[in-house]
């Protein structure tokens, strides 16, 4: 039988970036002392004769704390509070006790149930002493805190159109016209001499006049309201796209060797590297520079050759202990707080060989932003889940960030905020079969989400999706680049694409000197495997070993601080990509069932790269 | 007359203007005339249908506050936002309110006078982390779903309190899966198991007193299939609630053979949940899975006579005969929590529409002449805003 499998937990260290120290937080003591009520269970502790380890994963959701710092807090919970007694709303007695013949069943042995029953027994009091007052908790974590809010629409008025004039009206007299004698009316009356013959203007009926005012109307606020789209979205989407980062010496750009004729499934294979990071706030490093930064629990490098239909999505676990340049042997999660983009990119390219064309990086954060902005997902809970060390790392106010929360979901339909459909698709220890459980889950919330975000209202919401994903989603790429590669990708049978994790037989667990628990590569098996996979954008290599040790290179070191963004595309640019996806998306380029009317703006491509990165899955475009 | 017409046209185009402008930017009220409602805080708000008919109370929860509704279709707010509330019961001699409280990391068994007052902890489910060894451990428990027994002095309830007892068996793995437990008022430090839960599938669910039979309970088991340990089993058991007292303690260990006191009243391959017992104890209210979202609310009688040697072969098929006699009330997306009205001639539900959770009535007799209780009338909308939906509702005279 399979068992449940607890974590060990490590501090994570590194030379190149402080962490605040965790203080250790004092017990508090059990609620049910505090009270007087019996404890709930024996506070004993147990031998552990087999000291087991979860086996590290490979990602975001996968392993998001796979090496949990041993921090004292832990044994302690800071919000420990105690029920007080609370005044309920009074409201009126509903009736009057049974007096039935009351029902017991007294057939026990050991006590438990052998007390004849009392009829409208009332607790004694002994059993309620006073509690101490204090707060109530939610059971809800802290929001996530205030989005942006859509403006409002600013009308546009109406502009009635100008009667055309005649012609002769401006370009000279008008040309002599025999007029008849008789009209309908009557005798034609005399023209005065000299006087200039007016003509009866042929007037569109005013019906027509208020169609064509209509119509005008309309035109003016759509092309307002799409102005005004294209305006406010393209600016946080500017913050998304086309965020450039200088490369590292000894990186080389094979961007330059590829010729691409400037669309990115032209020119051979090519490389993306996805990270994946917590952007909780407690999360936030700093590193050597004072630059805040983050780990990079997920870190993925998906393979397209169009040519071949070729795409492979290559998951290295983030606690890969590996040689960071010029920091040293560190986990791979580690390499992205030191030295963000850059030194990941240069990480996987010195120890694997493996040349990254493009990048992409998402932030949890943002998920549950999204969520929260269509108002959750809707979904029939397929079986209690219950998991005792889930990363409480979303609102979690305190200092501690190896802290866990337990999660109780109860079965059935239900609505899902952000924080709980996180919590829901992203739990490890919710079930026995693991990923294929966790798997399942997710397909139920991308279902859900993407209905939501499909329906006619989501339009509505865009402004507020594109805040929601500024800050939580960076790219090297062009809109016109990600809605390429995502509609290729969806055209492919998602068995077809070829997945490979470097866990077991690729890797092992094990501890190092120091005492940190990570996974060790097996070269001899994983080289073999990027030669195959990268063919020839990679030199495939296994140079994971670190001459100097931990101790940063002060020439590498330095190197890594030009990591940032060194192109500003403008807010015309990314409006201009946004109109070209919309076009793509509408002559034909809406051949996903996904999204059948079409990508408007680009949204629905840049919120699929972001389930892409947080599943780690091309399920996650298929749904 | 010319005038007249192009006046006519003319408002009848202005007309059609207003009408597209009230669809683009969404002007107007709601359709549902026939909802009264009423402020639920946080800017939202409840409607009552005004044509529902029913009698006796409705106890449910709204963002997690607890509510009442009467027959008069008057809805009052009994606990104040901030405690988070589930799962009320209402005892049968109508003095209690038992229900749920839950925190970030535990949750406390409490109840309260039914007139309201001081809410009164039966159990509390604080706790904390701590090591042991490398390994972390926390003390904190779930406790959920209480209900009542019919002389009001006992309640069942889901917890994993015992979690920590399973480290012996499943090296330093807790069994997480929360069990059905009994707990007496007078003495809450009586607790006794009742259920046991399979291990990794997250347990029992949906515990009830069988009416008119003390000795018996009903609940929905969650668990793995034993072949493989990858294929979920959700089935709804039977079982005597004190068998596990007369064995010795630990002669059953969760998940692994042994003897079982829950003998299955319908079968594996359907998924089944949310069981609830008629008023009179001879059928049973359950819901179905029939789709990813689909769900079909089912009556069912009762099996007799299978609780007291559930470990039978024999008996075990027995006790599968009357799910064959289920009939369908009706389908429909999220079909939810049914719970019998206190005559039995209704079952309130939950339903999904609009992008809520609101509760349904539906009327329901039993036919005669084939044996089966089926629908009358139409379903009615009770209410229109949300409640929550993994939240059981209660129904009491």
């Amino acid at each position: 039988m399979n068992q449940r499998k607890f974590m060990q937990t490590n501090p994570l260290r590194g030379n190149g970036f402080r962490l605040e120290p965790v203080p250790p937080s004092a017990e508090q003591p059990s609620a049910d002392a505090q009270r007087g009520v019996p404890p709930a269970q024996p506070q004993n502790t147990f031998p552990s004769p087999m000291p087991a380890s979860r086996p590290p994963g490979t990602g975001l959701l996968s392993n998001w704390k796979a090496n949990a710092a041993r921090s004292a807090a832990l044994t302690a919970n800071a919000e420990l509070k105690s029920l007080t007694e609370q005044e309920t709303l009074e409201h009126e007695v509903v009736g009057m006790p049974v007096t039935g013949p009351a029902h017991y069943p007294g057939n026990t042995t050991n006590g438990y149930h052998g007390r004849a029953p009392q009829s409208g027994t009332t607790p004694p009091s002994t059993m309620f002493a006073p509690l101490p007052t204090q707060g109530m908790q939610p059971q809800q974590a802290a929001p996530v805190g205030p989005y942006p809010q859509l403006q409002p629409l600013v009308p546009m008025p109406g502009t009635r159109p100008v009667p055309a004039q005649p012609e002769w009206y401006q370009y000279g007299p008008r040309p002599a016209m025999p007029a008849p004698m008789f009209t309908a009316q009557g005798f034609r009356p005399a023209v005065r001499p000299g006087a200039v013959p007016r003509k009866k203007k042929k007037r569109a009926s005013m019906g027509i006049r208020i169609v064509l005012g209509v119509v005008v109307l309309l035109l003016l606020a759509g092309g307002s309201v799409g102005g005004y789209y294209y305006y406010t979205l393209s600016t946080p989407i500017n913050t998304i796209l086309n965020q450039q980062v200088q490369r590292l010496p000894g990186d080389e750009d094979p961007n330059q060797l590829r010729g691409s004729g400037g669309s990115v499934l032209t020119g051979g294979r090519i490389n993306i590297l996805l990270l994946g990071s917590d952007t909780d706030e407690k999360f936030k490093l700093i590193n050597a520079e004072g630059t805040d930064t983050y780990l990079a629990q997920t870190d993925i490098v998906v393979s397209v050759d169009p040519a071949t239909n070729d795409v492979t999505m290559f998951s290295i676990p983030r606690d890969f202990w590996v040689n960071v340049p010029g920091f040293g042997m560190h986990k791979l999660d580690e390499a992205y707080a030191l030295g963000g983009v850059a030194l990941s990119r240069l990480t996987i390219f010195q120890d694997f060989g493996i040349r990254i064309n493009y990048y992409a990086w998402v932030g949890l954060d943002g998920f549950i932003k999204v969520i929260d902005t269509v108002g959750g997902v809707d979904i029939d809970v397929i079986h209690p889940i219950t998991d005792d060390q889930y990363p409480d790392d979303v609102g979690n106010n305190t200092q501690d960030i190896y802290r866990y929360k337990r999660l109780y979901l109860a079965p059935g339909p239900q609505h899902l905020g952000g924080i709980e459909a996180l919590e829901y698709v992203r739990s490890r220890h919710a079930d026995l079969v693991g990923d294929f459980g966790r798997s399942a889950r997710q397909q139920q919330v991308l279902k859900q989400l993407k209905n939501k975000l499909n329906s006619p209202g989501v339009v509505e919401k865009f402004q507020e999706l594109a805040n929601d994903l500024a800050g939580y989603v960076k790219t090297d790429m062009q809109l016109t680049d990600i809605f390429s590669l995502l509609r290729y990708a969806r055209g492919i049978d998602t068995s077809k694409i070829n997945q490979i994790t470097l866990g077991p037989p690729y890797s092992s667990s094990g501890t190092t000197s120091k005492g940190e628990s990570v996974v060790f590569p097996h070269c001899d098996l994983i080289v073999p495997e990027i030669a195959k996979v990268f063919a020839s954008t990679a030199d495939a290599r296994c140079n994971i070993t670190a001459a100097t040790g931990n101790t940063a290179s002060p020439v590498l070191a330095s190197q890594t601080s030009p990591v940032s963004q060194t192109a500003d595309s403008s807010v015309l640019q990314t409006a201009s990509q946004m109109v070209n996806v919309s076009a793509m998306s509408l002559n034909g380029g809406s051949s996903s069932p996904i999204y059948p009317g079409s990508d408007l703006l680009g949204i629905h491509s840049l919120l699929d790269l972001l389930f892409l990165i947080v599943f780690e899955s091309p399920a996650a475009l298929q749904v | 007359m010319k005038t007249l017409l192009n006046w006519r046209w003319r408002s009848c185009l202005l007309l059609l203007l207003a009408l597209s402008l009230q669809g683009c930017l969404g002007f107007g009220g709601n359709s549902n005339g026939d909802f009264n409602r009423t402020s639920t805080g946080g800017g939202q708000q409840l409607g009552i249908n005004n044509q529902a008919v029913f009698q006796g109370k409705l106890y449910f929860t709204i963002n997690r506050t607890l509510w009442v509704l009467d027959g008069t279709r008057t809805p009052h707010q009994l606990t104040r936002s901030g405690m988070a509330v589930r799962d009320p019961a209402v005892s049968p001699n109508r003095q209690w309110i038992a229900f749920v409280v839950r925190y970030t990391n535990y949750a406390d068994l409490a109840y309260m006078p039914i007139t309201g007052g001081k809410i009164r902890i039966l159990r509390s489910g604080q706790g904390k982390y701590y090591y042991s060894g490398t390994f972390i451990h926390s003390s904190y428990t779930w406790q959920s779903q209480p209900a009542w027994s019919q002389d009001s002095t006992h309640l069942l309830f889901l917890s994993d309190f015992e979690k920590e007892d399973w480290y012996a068996y499943t090296p330093n793995a807790p069994l997480l899966d929360l069990q059905v437990f009994s707990i007496p008022l007078n003495d809450p430090t009586q607790v006794q198991d009742v259920a046991y839960a399979y291990f990794g599938d997250g347990g029992d669910r949906d515990p009830s007193y069988r009416p008119g039979h003390p000795d018996q309970i009903v609940y929905t088991h969650y668990a793995y299939d034993d072949a493989t340990h990858t294929q979920q089993v959700i089935q709804i058991f039977l079982e005597d609630a004190n068998a596990i007292s007369r064995y010795p303690r630990g002669h059953y260990h969760p998940g692994e053979p042994g003897f079982d006191p829950g003998v299955a009243i319908t079968p594996p391959q359907d998924q089944n949940i949310q069981p609830a017992f008629s008023p009179d104890g001879n059928w049973i209210a359950y819901v179905r899975r029939q789709g990813s979202d689909q769900m079909g609310l089912y009556v069912m009688p009762v099996p007799e006579g299978v609780t007291s040697d559930p470990n039978n072969p024999a008996v075990a098929q027995k006790a599968l005969e009357p799910y064959k006699q289920s009939s369908l009330i009706l389908t429909g997306e999220f079909i939810s929590q049914p719970v019998w009205s206190p005559s039995g001639k209704q079952i309130a539900y939950l339903s999904y529409n609009n992008q809520t959770f609101d509760i349904w009535l539906v009327n329901v007799s039993l036919d005669t002449k084939t044996g089966v209780y089926h629908m009358t009338g139409s379903p009615v909308q009770l209410t229109d805003g949300g409640v929550d939906a993994d939240s059981r509702p209660c129904w009491t005279t």
